[in-house]
């Protein structure tokens, strides 16, 4: 029983942004867990509250932003009644995050060295000499050539897949338990998507961490999610493992998600070409969600009911969670 | 090696800079015409052969480009000819009242410096918040704020209702303060450099916060405070530095034009400083002076902007050195 609980229990989060226009609710009421030494594929479309949600884990969500509601149970312990002092001490140690922008996401005026011993240095009371070698190792260990020479380079002088392998070695410093990872191949090509993917599995199982991996590409979770959690519009629509996500979807949002997926056995071109299927309308604005299922207005199977309750997450099967009115999830008006 | 390369070309635009700054000043002063007459010609009793001789007295004799390069020559050789008001030579003037200028400019740009740092860490880190919008408020309004006005404010507050601290000048006339040169001037500094420290800390605070601001939105912030860096080092260790690369080329305009800059503090202090000599020079078209001055501010504003350059390249990596 003890054994089986989750490194990291997410339970009923609300963050929202007060904005002079009024209330927008980034995420609204998100429940997830993530298993020890598992890859959680969080997927979701631009502007789903992914990156929010992630920052909300290590407590950073940005001003105007508040955490309002919600449990972060990490370890059993729940982080949003942590002291800064405790969290700060968390962050970077225990619970570590990865980047969508690996072009910004490093302070340009310092060299690589100096940013990744200052946080070995500040965690573990280490001396620079001291840290230098295990920051040259690590570096060497996320890919990196000649990591010596590295060291003394600075954010400019990389590549964006050079980047993001320093923020990934940055995020592993201190071996973490749980590392967010948010989107950390948007921003690169594709060639080098994969390399990045494939040393992140790599990592993982290596340093059997767990990690949160926020996506808004199913390609990407495929290869690399143990579990799956879908989110639209700031709620989640279902959680599965993998094989059931891909194989058995229950959620319409999630089925239209991997309908628009391109598929290696069809063909888009030529005179039997099929046409990519897209999920008609607009994500929703989160000033003013619609009433009822956030998905109503682009399900295909949305009744009149759908407009006027919020469906809740129930389980249709042993870890396989859904929340629509058709799949049995009982509603609540809100 | 680079860097080396780099400063000394940026060194050797600088000497082109000064000179063509002082051929378009002997040029424009040149065209105004011969001063002597200008100065003396309606006076009664002036003949022809005195103001010859006195021409001949200034070396304002020759052709033009004579008189350009016997001038350059001199000014070289830190000469500046005679003040044609004060009959003294224009170095020794330069130098007492510039001496007297930087030693209200330099601590009132440090002071500044030091809390318009203060000032906006407090603001940019709680932005939107009572503070902020306080501070933005009060140094907008210290930065509009006529410069005479908070000068003769000052002198009633503390000259004449409080009476603790003097209103003109940079020394006793009388008897010094405890009888010591150094805490006599100290005294008189006190009213002249709060009033220069006021408005740089106002400019400073405006340009600095909206920076500072703008960097702490960043990621690579974000991805700082994440990796458990506290606070105090994320703020002052990563955001500041790079906060200041914008402020870096008002600062080293600051620095540069500082011995032109405080006449009108100068002039409520009754201050014998640079600033407001320069403009009693050119109301009484003092041409001595009014050169020498221009080439010292012209010295100071090229040094300065070259040492802006080089710690650009020390403090910013992104800096090509082409
Ligand atoms: N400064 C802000 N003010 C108001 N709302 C905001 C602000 N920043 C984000 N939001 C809201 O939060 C929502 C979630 O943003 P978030 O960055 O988490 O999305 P995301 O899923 O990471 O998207 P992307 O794939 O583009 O990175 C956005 O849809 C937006 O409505
Ligand atoms: S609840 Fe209704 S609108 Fe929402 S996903 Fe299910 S069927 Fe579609
Ligand atoms: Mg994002």
């Amino acid at each position: 029983m003890a054994a089986a609980q989750p490194l990291l229990e997410v339970r009923d989060l609300k963050v929202h942004f007060f904005t002079r226009e009024g209330v927008v609710r980034a995420v609204d009421g998100v429940d997830y867990s993530v298993n020890r030494a598992e890859t959680l594929g969080i997927v979701g479309e631009s502007g789903s509250g992914k990156t929010v949600s992630s920052l909300a884990m290590l407590r950073l969500v940005p001003p105007p932003a508040r955490t309002v509601a919600g449990q972060i149970l990490f370890d059993g312990e729940d982080l949003l009644t942590r002291t800064p002092k405790q969290m700060a001490a968390l962050r970077g140690r225990r619970i570590a995050m990865i980047f969508q922008n690996p072009a910004t996401s490093l302070n340009p005026i310092y060299s690589i060295g100096a940013q990744l011993t200052e946080i070995l240095t500040w965690h573990e009371k280490a001396s620079r000499r001291d840290a230098e070698p295990r920051v040259i190792e690590l570096l060497g260990l996320v890919g990196i050539s000649d990591p010596a020479t590295r060291l003394r380079q600075y954010p400019h002088e990389l590549s964006g897949g050079m980047r993001q392998r320093i923020g990934i070695a940055r995020a592993l410093l201190c071996n973490p338990s749980l590392v967010l990872a948010d989107e950390p191949t948007t921003a690169l090509d594709v060639t080098i998507q994969a390399q990045i993917l494939e040393l992140l599995a790599e990592l993982q199982a290596r340093f059997r961490m767990s990690m949160v991996l926020v996506t808004h590409d199913m390609g990407v979770v495929a290869r690399m999610a143990t579990r799956i959690t879908v989110m639209y519009a700031g709620r989640v629509c279902e959680t599965a493992d993998a094989a059931t996500i891909f194989n058995a979807p229950q959620h319409p949002y999630t089925r239209a998600l991997l309908e628009s997926m391109p598929r290696i056995d069809h063909s888009y071109a030529g005179p039997a070409r099929r046409v990519l299927p897209s999920i008609p309308g607009r994500p929703p604005n989160l000033l003013n969600p619609p009433s009822g299922c956030r998905f109503h207005d682009r399900c295909p199977e949305a009744q009149v009911e759908c407009r006027r309750l919020l469906p809740v997450e129930t389980a249709v099967a042993p870890g396989h969670i859904v929340s629509c009115l058709r799949r049995g999830s009982p509603g609540i008006v809100a | 090696m680079g860097t080396v390369r780099y400063i000394l070309r940026r060194l050797i635009f600088s000497a082109f800079l000064i000179i063509g700054v002082s051929m378009i000043l002997f040029a424009m002063i040149n065209a105004i015409g011969n001063p002597i007459e200008i100065l003396l010609a309606e006076r009664p009793g002036i003949t022809d052969e005195i103001i010859e001789s006195i021409t001949q007295y200034y070396g304002l004799g020759g052709s033009v480009t004579d008189r350009y390069f016997t001038w350059l020559g001199a000014i070289i050789r830190f000469d500046f000819g005679t003040s044609i008001i004060y009959n003294l030579p224009v170095s020794e003037m330069l130098l007492t009242y510039g001496l007297e200028t930087l030693k209200i400019q330099i601590p009132a740009i440090l002071i500044a410096l030091l809390v318009s740092v203060l000032i906006s860490v407090l603001a940019a880190t709680r932005q939107y918040s009572r503070i902020d919008f306080g501070v933005i408020a009060g140094a907008m309004v210290g930065h509009s704020l006529p410069g005479f006005l908070l000068g003769i404010l000052l002198i009633l507050l503390f000259s004449y209702w409080l009476g603790i601290l003097p209103s003109y000048g940079a020394y006793s006339t009388r008897n010094l303060l405890m009888d010591s040169m150094v805490i006599d001037g100290l005294w008189h500094m006190v009213l002249p450099v709060a009033m220069l420290a006021f408005f740089n800390t106002a400019t400073l605070t405006l340009l600095l916060r909206a920076s500072l601001v703008d960097v702490l939105r960043q990621d690579f912030i974000t991805a700082a405070r994440a990796s458990g860096l506290p606070e105090r080092r994320v703020v002052f260790g990563h955001a500041l530095r790079n906060a200041f690369i914008p402020v870096l080329t008002y600062l080293g305009i600051l620095f540069g034009l500082m011995l032109g800059t405080a006449p009108v503090t100068e002039t409520v202090f009754t201050w014998p400083g640079l600033g407001a000599l320069y403009i009693m020079a050119i109301q009484q078209l003092d041409y001595p002076l009014i050169m020498g001055a221009t080439m010292i501010i012209t010295f100071m504003l090229v040094t300065a902007t070259l040492l802006t350059d080089i710690a650009y390249v020390i403090i910013d990596p992104r800096i090509r050195l082409a």
